[in-house]
């Protein structure tokens, strides 16, 4: 292993021209990110250099940028980290063991919390499955709805992935805050249109076994075509204010991942469309209302930092798009099939298992259900694309300096109660 | 000028009289610019702002003032407490030193010695030695990282501040502050006048100088997403308050130093006189705000290889063109 | 270009000074309107007799994913105003602290008696200020901010097959008319308080002009027939109450 020779990644091809590829597991990947040195992330810092004077740092489980409560040591020689080992668990809550013991209809509030950046999709990822369970046909209305609000679940959760990559390589008392703030004043008018349709800024429990619970109220897509029109006019502004010396410095080569690896660990999502893997459910496994409309999947081939941003930043403009473009094509019908909840106990799927997966902003997020045939689940198991992306962190920290570790954990952008659970 | 440079005869009543006015002053401006950046920051963040202590929250200073004063002095237990309780007022007395020399008006002035500007700068200059106290007494791992950078960036950014300086300094032949503002007389600004390295003297002195004060996008050494607050980590209190009054009393002192070196000092059009001083200086720091509540951050070794690769070999092109300058003239 | 890039950060920044404030004002200065679903306390309410309409069936504490809720069943007695026997509610208590807003309990109540409000409750000193006791959610009523959600609403929005004859004449107007005036219409044309009269006129009225076009209405119909299938076979029960 080398340390410090990060800052010069093979970028052939850059984001212009042509990138040479390799089919690796039926994936076409960019062929110079599998030239990438692969660190060891369990390095025995015994046997590290005896002259070098290392330190042991325990960035969080307090600390600004650790996007809640990761722990990460890193052993440090100077300010070039050899080593980090993140330490997860700070925020378990035992959701699936929760799970378990809820009914079918108690679940969904409680899947909520999960991905606290996005909790529509962690609410039609779990009633997908008990949908599946259940071999229950979900009418079109409700998947029209659902769909429409996945994807503005999309927008505002990059727009507050923007704005946080802003405070972790700008500073919260900076450049960083203010484009922070910029992105809230937009992602609010996503939770405004929330609130409108299902009386929640957050954590809606809009979702139920069968359907949706709230239907649109009148005027609401008059709404969600102003607020997301106006969306995609401050995504250039915001373009227009990141992209810069200063960001592309801090951004470019930094966090580079190797695709292969990324495969290996799970990872999806916009980490891997960065790196160069056109893999998208959306596209590749349609569910709910995707099959209606065309999905433009964007795919970087650098692999860094920038690229995850450009990735992210396209795909907020692809959203607004296809909600828009699926808003208009809401048909008419009721919007659940089941009859309405009426008590705990209503859901009672027959014995079996089911698997479903969805693309969350953060990558495939998939539920595992067995039904013993009783009101609760017998177990249910979340696959969340965060732990995922975590596990590239021992990866891709040895070798950088403590800044391109923050702006490389920024970029990763799980979420801790995901990660945790 | 008065005779002597001195509005009151006698130089110690003349230092003594000047010296309350322009450090309460000077303390003023530091306490209403935090009023003033948290306002301007948040109307660009579309917020309000402070609004809650007097009109328009303009009693906030104060009221955060005492706040700090109300807060536990907690010392951590590892600390090396004289170097902890000694580093924050030392880093006070830096900046309140180069205002001695600092005129902000014909004749209001501490002292205007021949080497002012020489005097000011090795001052402010000093400031690095509390800073890096403050990291080593805190015993954190935070502190002493930020305290490395900080050490490193203002060494660094010395030089090219320094060379900067040079411009104005060549072009007048005399290190007194007086007498370069005296220089700029007929609107003959040194930022515009040699037409080239003036400006560029003048940019290179206002980015070099937002290292010194590390302030966006320099501020590596408290670059509170990778460090927490760097050095301030460990303190509270008072005493983290006059860490905090120190950075901004530095920034208000590199804008007052590029309004007397490079926009003509108190000189403008219409009458000469303290507002003009002010109202220059005031304009750099706004601008100084305001690039720090639009701009990313540089990482470390950036800010390195920028002073070393651009700003240094920019200096001292400028030295040399503002000499050349001189000598056809 | 590089450095032309930086001063478009500048700008950006700078034309924003000229924008509105875009934070609501502290909640002593003025509160914001929230929109007609939004939902945030609770509300125990009275029916249309004036009489307190829990009946105290237990289903909401039942069906509460934190268990804040703890509902005394009192004896079953004559109501005053229609003489028939009905259950009463003795006691009730919902603990804020812990309180999800799932709406969950709004959604069970079969006698449409607790209804979220449009307001936050009120931050307070002791964990006691934000237990909501029966007192304290009958006040709630008083306020005068419930929101859109009455159970009966809410489980006639997501019914997959209308039950009664009115919302079914009604329905070919909500799925000829675009999106708009769909959930409303449903909601007012079956809601007992609301005058049905006066909703279901403009709801007849719009039902021949729109008539024409009920293109887009039939696959959803045809749908419901299956779905309705997997419901029973789904074990849905009956809750214990009805």
């Amino acid at each position: 292993m080398t340390v410090g020779t990060t800052y010069e990644t093979p970028r052939a091809g850059e984001r212009k021209g042509e990138v040479r590829t390799v089919n690796v597991g039926g994936m076409r990947v960019p062929y110079h990110l599998t030239l990438l040195e692969r660190p060891d992330p369990y390095l025995d810092i015994d046997s590290y250099d005896p002259e070098a004077d290392l330190m042991a740092l325990n960035m969080g489980p307090q600390h600004p940028s650790t996007h809640g409560v990761l722990r990460v040591k890193l052993y440090l020689d100077g300010e070039t980290c050899i080593k980090a080992v993140p330490y997860l668990g700070y925020l378990h809550r035992g959701v699936e063991k929760l799970c378990e013991k809820l009914t079918y209809v108690q679940i969904t509030p409680i899947v909520d919390k999960n991905d606290y950046v996005s909790p529509m999709m962690n609410e039609l990822a779990i009633n997908m499955a008990f949908e599946a369970l259940l071999k229950v046909e979900v009418p079109p209305r409700a998947l029209f709805i659902r769909t429409v609000c996945a994807e503005i679940q999309r927008v505002a959760s990059h727009l507050l992935w923007l704005g946080t990559f802003g405070l972790d390589v700008g500073g919260g008392i900076g450049g960083g805050a203010t484009l922070f703030m910029h992105t809230f004043r937009e992602r609010e008018m996503c939770l405004d249109l929330f609130e409108n349709l299902t009386g929640c800024r957050f954590h809606y429990n809009t979702h139920q076994v069968g359907g949706n619970r709230h239907d649109i109220p009148e005027g609401w897509d008059q709404k969600v075509k102003r607020a997301l029109g106006h969306i995609a006019s401050r995504v250039d502004e915001y373009e227009a204010f990141v992209e810069n010396p200063i960001f592309k410095a801090r951004t470019i080569g930094v966090g580079v991942i190797d695709p292969i690896l990324a495969m290996e660990l799970g990872v999806c999502g916009p980490i891997l469309r960065a790196s160069g893997i056109d893999f998208d459910l959306r596209r590749d496994a349609p569910y709910a209302a995707y099959d209606k409309v065309e999905i433009n999947v964007p795919v970087e081939t650098a692999g860094d930092a920038y690229a995850r941003y450009l990735v992210r930043v396209r795909e907020m403009r692809e959203s607004i798009r296809i909600a828009l473009t699926l808003l208009d094509g809401v048909p008419e019908g009721p919007i659940s099939a089941l009859k309405p909840v009426k008590g705990p106990t209503n859901v009672k799927p027959k014995p079996g298992e089911a698997y479903v997966s969805i693309e969350s902003p953060r990558g495939e997020l998939g539920t595992y259900v067995i039904s013993d045939g009783s009101p609760n689940p017998y177990r249910c198991k979340l696959r969340p694309p965060s732990l995922h992306a975590a596990a590239l962190l021992p990866y891709l920290a040895p070798g950088s300096m403590v800044s391109d570790i923050v702006a490389t954990l920024g970029s990763l952008d799980f979420i801790l109660g995901e990660v945790d659970r | 000028m008065m005779e002597g440079g001195l509005l009151f005869g006698n130089p110690w009543l003349h230092g003594l009289i000047m010296g309350v006015i322009v450090l309460s002053g000077a303390m003023g401006v530091a306490a209403y610019a935090v009023w003033f950046e948290r306002k301007f920051a948040a109307r660009m963040q579309n917020r309000p702002g402070p609004t809650e202590v007097g009109y328009g929250g303009l009693l906030q200073p104060i009221a955060d003032l005492l706040k700090l004063l109300q807060k536990e002095h907690l010392i951590p237990r590892s600390a090396d407490r004289p170097l902890f309780n000694l580093a924050p007022v030392l880093v006070v007395i830096a900046p309140l030193a180069t205002l001695a020399v600092i005129p902000f008006g014909p004749g209001l002035v501490g002292t205007d010695p021949s080497i002012g500007l020489l005097f000011a700068l090795a001052i402010s200059s000093l400031m690095v030695i509390p800073v890096w106290m403050a990291g080593w007494a805190s015993n954190n791992k935070y502190a002493l990282l930020g305290a490395m950078r900080a050490a490193a960036q203002a060494i660094s950014y010395e030089i090219p501040l320094l060379l900067a300086a040079m411009v104005p300094i060549v072009l007048t032949g005399s290190f007194r502050v007086g007498d370069i503002v005296a220089a700029q007389e007929g609107g003959r600004w040194f930022a515009f006048w040699p037409p080239g390295p003036g400006f560029f003297a003048f940019l290179l002195f206002f980015f070099a100088s937002l290292a010194e004060s590390n302030r966006i996008p320099f501020d590596i050494p408290e670059a509170e997403s990778e460090l927490v607050a760097g050095v301030t980590t460990e303190y509270s209190g008072m005493i983290f308050g006059l860490i905090y009054l120190a950075e901004y009393l530095h920034t208000f002192i590199a804008s007052a130093l590029a309004a007397l070196l490079f926009l003509g000092g108190w000189q403008g059009p219409g009458p000469d006189g303290i507002h003009w001083m002010l109202l220059k200086s005031l304009l750099v720091f706004a601008v100084i705000f305001w690039i720090r509540w639009s701009w990313l951050r540089y990482r470390s070794d950036q800010l390195m290889a920028m002073c070393w690769k651009i700003f240094l070999p920019l200096g001292l092109v400028l030295v040399m063109a503002s000499a050349i300058w001189v000598q056809l003239r | 270009m590089s450095l032309l890039s930086l001063a478009q950060a500048l700008r950006v920044s700078f034309q924003n000074l000229t924008r509105p404030k875009n934070t609501e004002p502290l909640p002593w200065k003025g509160s914001r309107e929230r929109a007609e679903r939004y939902r945030a306390s609770f509300a125990l309410v009275h029916d249309e007799h004036g009489e307190e309409a829990c009946i105290g069936c237990m289903l909401c504490e039942k069906i509460c994913p934190s268990q804040i809720i703890s509902v005394t069943q009192g004896p079953k007695a004559p109501s005053a105003a229609t003489g028939k026997p009905r259950g009463w509610c003795t006691d009730f208590t919902l603990d804020l602290n812990a309180c999800i807003i799932c709406e969950l309990c709004v959604q069970v109540c079969p006698a449409d008696a607790i209804i979220m409000m449009r307001v936050q409750e009120k931050p307070g000193f002791a964990r006691e200020d934000l237990l909501l006791t029966m007192e304290k959610l009958y006040a709630n009523e008083k306020l005068a901010k419930l929101t859109w959600a009455t159970p009966t609403k809410l489980q006639e929005m997501q019914d997959p097959k209308p039950k009664r004859p009115e919302p079914v004449a009604a329905a070919p107007a909500k799925d000829a008319a675009p999106i708009k005036d769909a959930a409303p219409a449903a909601g007012a044309s079956s809601a007992k308080d609301a005058a049905p009269g006066a909703e279901s006129a403009p709801a007849a009225g719009t039902t021949p002009s729109k008539d024409a076009e009920p293109a887009k209405e039939v696959p959803p119909v045809k749908e419901t027939p299956p779905a309705s299938d997997a419901a029973p076979a789904a074990g849905t029960e009956k809750p214990s109450d009805a």
